[in-house]
C-alpha cells in the first residue's frame, strides 16, 4: 500500500519539464532537425545574397534575415514538441493526473524556449561566419541579445499554445505556420527593429532600440498571459 | 429547439436597404458638398514614398476616406463580437455562441477584404505606390491573414465541440493581437518609410456629416448581413435535426 | 467520501453538442467492488461515457458522482482515485519503463516512488526490462506497462477502454491473469471497482458483475449479471450491436 502526498504546482512543473528535457536529450529529435534545418536556411540565404555586393546592405538586412531563420526553425521544433505527446496518448495520461493544467503550458513553454536558445547558440556564430565576417562590428552589438531573448520567449509562448491546437487538426504542420506567423508578426516587427539597430549602431540607437525592446516585452507579457489563461480550455478539448 | 423569427429578422432586409441608401447619400454628399480636403491628410513635411515626394493629397484619396475608414472600423467591430461570443462559448459550452462567433468573423472577413481593396486604392492615389508597409495597412493585412486562418482552422478540426473551443480561443487571441499589431507597427519608426501622421480629430462639419452617415450605413449593412446569415445557419441546423429524426424513425 | 456505497451514480446525464446527442439521459448506479462491462454498437457513446466518468470530458447536463466526487464540481479530487487503461498506452515511447512509471508516480505524489515502481514492475513482470525504452517493447509488454502506469497511485476505480484491441492471444491470456490478480489482490482491504468498454462480448461477460448496453446514447439494458439469462443477453447483444454494423 502506498500513500500519497500533495504535490505543489511548482513540483509538477519540474517533473513535466524534466520529462521533456530528458526525452529530448535522449532522442535529440528536435535539436537535430532544427539544427540541420538552420544550416539549410543559411544555405538558401547564401544563394539569395550571392549577387549582392555592398557590405552596407548586409548589415542592415542581417537582423531581419536572422529573425526569418529563427521563425522557420522554431516552427519545425514546435510541431515536434507535441507530436510525441499525442502519438501514444501520453498527454491524456497527464490530463488524468490532478494538476493545474496551465502548468503543462508553462513547462512546455520552458522546454521549447531552452531548445530554441540552444539552436540559436549554434545559429548565431554560423550566421556571422557566413554573412558578417568581413564587416566591422559596432560596439552596440551585444545589445542584440536582449531582443533575441525576448523574441524567443514570445515565440515559445505563442507557439506552445498554437501547437497544442494544431496537434488535433488535419494537416497540422501547415496549419501551425498559418496560425503562428500572423500572430507573432508584431513581435517580429519589434524584434527585427531592435536587433537591426543594435547591429548597425549609430544615433538612432537609444530611443528606437528601447521602444522596440519595450514593445516586444509588452507583447510577451500580454500574449503569454492570455495563452496561459486560455490553455486549460485548449488542452482539455 | 425550434427557431422563431424575431423582430430583427423582419428588420434585416429593410435595414440592409436603408444602409445602402445612407452610403449613397454619404458619397454624393462627400463628392458634391464637402470641399476638397485641406487639413485632414496634409503631410507636415514632404515625404519620399516610392519615387515621389508628396506635399499634398490627391482628391480621390480624400474621398476614399468616407468608405475606407468606416469599413475598417466595422470589420474590427465585428471582431469584438467574435471575441465576446468566444468567451460566452467557453463559459457555457452552448453551440449557439460558437455559431454566432463564426458568423461575426464572416462579417469581419467581408469588411476586412473591402478595407484591403479600398486601402490599396488609397495608397495608390495618395502615395503613388500600390503597397507600403504603413501601420494601418500592415495591421489590416495581418488581420486578414488571421481571419483566413480562423476559417482554415475551423475546417481542419472534425469534432464539433473541439472545433468550437479552438476557434473561440483563436478568435479571442486574434482580437487581442490586432491592436497590439497596430500599436507596434505604429510606434516603431521604420528606417525606410516615414510614418505618415494624420490629424484624425477635429473634422470640419461638412466632412464629419458624410463620414458619420457612411459609418451608420455600414453598421446597418453589417448587422443586417449578420442577422440574415444567422437565420440561414439556424434553418440549416433545423433541417439537419429533422433529417436525423427522420432517419431514426425509418430505422 | 468513502462512506458512499456506490462507485458510480449517474442520473439523467447527457452529453449534447449542437444537434448531436452523444449521451441521452443516461442513468445507472454501480456499487463498489463491481465490474461493469459496457457494450454497444459503434458510435453508441461508450467511449464518451467512459471519458466523462474519468474526467477527460465534461457532461452537458444531469448529475454524475464517481466515488462520491461530483464530476462537474470536483473533477480534480476524483483524479487521485481513478486509473485508466486504454488501447493507447498513455506512455512516452522514448523513455524507459522505469522512467515512465516514476514520472507518473511523482506527478501523483506517491510516497517513495522508487519502491512503488519496483513493486509494480515485479507485478507486471517487466523488472528485467526496466531500463529499456518502451519503443523496443512488444504490444503485450507495452500493455502490461500501461496497466502498471494506471495502478501507480493505487486507484479505487479502474477504467478500461478496449484493452484487448491489438493484443495477440498470448498477450490476452497474460492480460487476463494480471487483471484477475489486481482484482483479488486488494479486494480484501477495500473494494476496487472496474468499468470496461470492450468489443469482445465473451471477455466482457466473463469478467463482469454488471452489464450495460448503450444504443444511440441511451441505456437500453443495465442489470446485475446474475439477474440476466446468458442466452437472453447474447440475443439482445447481437440485435443491438449488430444494428450498428448494418
Amino acid at each position: 500500500m502506498s500513500t500519497k502526498k500533495r504535490v505543489s504546482t511548482f513540483e509538477h512543473y519540474k517533473i513535466l519539464l524534466g520529462k521533456d528535457l530528458r526525452r529530448e536529450f535522449r532522442t535529440r529529435e528536435m535539436l537535430s532537425t532544427m539544427g540541420i534545418y538552420t544550416l539549410l536556411v543559411l544555405v538558401i540565404f547564401g544563394i539569395a545574397l550571392m549577387q549582392t555586393s555592398a557590405k552596407i546592405d548586409i548589415v542592415q538586412m542581417s537582423g531581419g534575415l536572422f529573425w526569418a531563420l529563427i521563425v522557420f526553425t522554431s516552427l519545425l521544433g514546435l510541431n515536434r514538441s507535441f507530436a510525441y505527446e499525442k502519438e501514444d496518448g501520453a498527454l491524456e495520461g497527464v490530463l488524468l493526473v490532478p494538476l493545474d493544467r496551465s502548468v503543462i503550458f508553462l513547462s512546455k513553454l520552458t522546454a521549447n524556449f531552452l531548445l530554441l536558445i540552444i539552436v540559436e547558440a549554434i545559429a548565431i556564430p554560423l550566421f556571422f561566419l557566413f554573412f558578417l565576417s568581413g564587416v566591422e562590428m559596432q560596439p552596440s552589438l551585444p545589445l542584440a541579445l536582449a531582443p533575441l531573448l525576448v523574441g524567443t520567449i514570445g515565440i515559445a509562448g505563442v507557439g506552445t499554445l498554437l501547437a497544442t491546437i494544431t496537434i488535433n487538426t488535419r494537416g497540422k504542420d501547415m496549419l501551425l505556420a498559418l496560425l503562428f506567423i500572423p500572430l507573432v508578426f508584431p513581435l517580429l516587427y519589434a524584434c527585427v527593429s531592435a536587433t537591426t539597430l543594435a547591429i548597425t549602431g549609430g544615433d538612432m540607437l537609444t530611443g528606437a532600440y528601447t521602444a522596440g525592446l519595450t514593445l516586444a516585452i509588452g507583447y510577451d507579457v500580454v500574449m503569454i498571459l492570455v495563452s496561459w489563461l486560455l490553455y486549460d480550455f485548449v488542452v482539455s478539448a | 429547439m425550434q427557431y422563431k423569427a424575431t423582430i430583427f429578422d423582419k428588420l434585416a432586409l429593410p435595414l440592409l436597404l436603408f444602409g445602402g441608401v445612407l452610403i449613397v447619400f454619404a458619397f454624393v454628399f462627400a463628392f458634391t458638398i464637402t470641399p476638397p480636403a485641406q487639413g485632414d491628410a496634409m503631410l507636415a513635411v514632404p515625404a519620399p514614398i516610392g519615387d515621389f515626394f508628396l506635399t499634398n493629397i490627391v482628391l480621390l484619396s480624400q474621398k476614399i476616406f468616407y468608405f475606407h475608414v468606416p469599413v475598417a472600423m466595422v470589420s474590427f467591430g465585428a471582431l469584438v463580437f467574435t471575441a465576446i461570443y468566444g468567451i460566452l462559448f467557453l463559459k457555457t459550452r452552448n453551440s449557439k455562441y460558437d455559431m454566432r462567433a463564426r458568423l461575426s468573423t464572416e462579417i469581419s472577413l467581408v469588411f476586412v477584404l473591402m478595407t484591403m481593396v479600398s486601402g490599396l486604392a488609397w495608397t495608390r492615389s495618395d502615395w503613388g505606390v500600390w503597397w507600403s508597409w504603413e501601420p494601418r495597412l500592415t495591421t489590416y493585412f495581418i488581420l486578414m491573414l488571421m481571419v483566413f486562418s480562423y476559417f482554415i482552422l475551423r475546417t481542419a478540426v472534425s469534432d464539433p465541440e473541439r472545433r468550437a473551443v479552438y476557434s473561440s480561443v483563436f478568435g479571442i487571441i486574434v482580437f487581442i493581437n490586432a491592436p497590439l499589431c497596430f500599436m507596434i507597427t505604429r510606434l516603431i519608426p521604420s528606417s525606410l518609410h516615414p510614418v505618415v501622421f494624420r490629424a484624425d480629430s477635429g473634422l470640419p462639419p461638412l466632412m464629419l456629416i458624410p463620414f458619420l452617415v457612411a459609418m451608420l450605413g455600414f453598421v446597418c449593412i453589417a448587422f443586417a448581413l449578420y442577422r440574415m446569415r444567422l437565420r440561414t445557419s439556424q434553418s440549416q441546423e433545423n433541417i439537419e435535426m429533422l433529417k436525423t429524426r427522420l432517419e431514426e424513425l425509418e430505422g | 467520501m468513502m462512506t458512499t456505497a456506490s462507485a458510480i451514480t449517474v442520473q439523467k446525464m447527457s452529453k449534447v453538442f449542437g444537434q448531436r446527442k452523444a449521451l441521452d439521459k443516461v442513468s445507472f448506479e454501480l456499487p463498489q467492488g463491481a465490474f461493469l462491462s459496457i457494450f454497444g454498437p459503434n458510435g453508441a457513446g461508450k467511449t464518451t461515457l467512459l471519458r466523462i466518468l474519468s474526467t477527460l470530458m465534461r457532461p452537458s447536463s444531469g448529475s454524475a458522482e464517481v466515488l462520491g466526487f461530483d464530476l462537474k464540481e470536483k473533477p480534480g479530487g476524483l483524479r487521485n482515485h481513478i486509473g485508466f487503461i486504454s488501447h493507447k498506452p498513455l506512455l512516452y515511447l522514448d523513455l524507459s519503463a522505469e522512467e515512465n512509471l516514476l514520472f507518473a508516480a511523482r506527478l501523483y505524489g506517491v510516497e517513495e516512488p522508487e519502491q512503488r515502481v519496483s513493486e509494480l514492475l515485479a507485478v507486471v513482470e517487466l523488472t528485467a526490462r526496466r531500463h529499456d525504452s518502451v519503443r523496443t517493447f512488444s504490444r503485450g509488454m507495452t500493455q502490461r506497462l500501461s496497466i502498471a502506469r494506471a495502478l501507480v497511485h493505487d486507484p479505487q476505480l479502474v477504467f478500461l477502454d478496449e484493452p484487448y484491441s491489438g493484443l495477440d492471444p498470448h498477450a490476452v491470456h497474460i492480460f487476463d491473469e494480471l487483471l484477475q490478480k489486481i482484482r483479488e489482490q486488494e479486494s480484501l482491504e477495500r473494494q476496487r471497482s472496474f468499468c470496461m468498454v470492450s468489443h469482445d462480448m465473451d471477455k466482457g461477460l466473463d469478467l463482469a458483475t454488471h452489464l450495460l448496453i448503450l444504443e444511440k446514447g441511451k441505456v437500453v439494458l443495465f442489470d446485475q449479471k446474475d439477474e440476466i439469462d446468458r442466452s437472453d443477453f447474447v440475443r439482445h447483444y447481437h440485435r443491438s450491436v449488430g444494428m450498428g454494423v448494418a
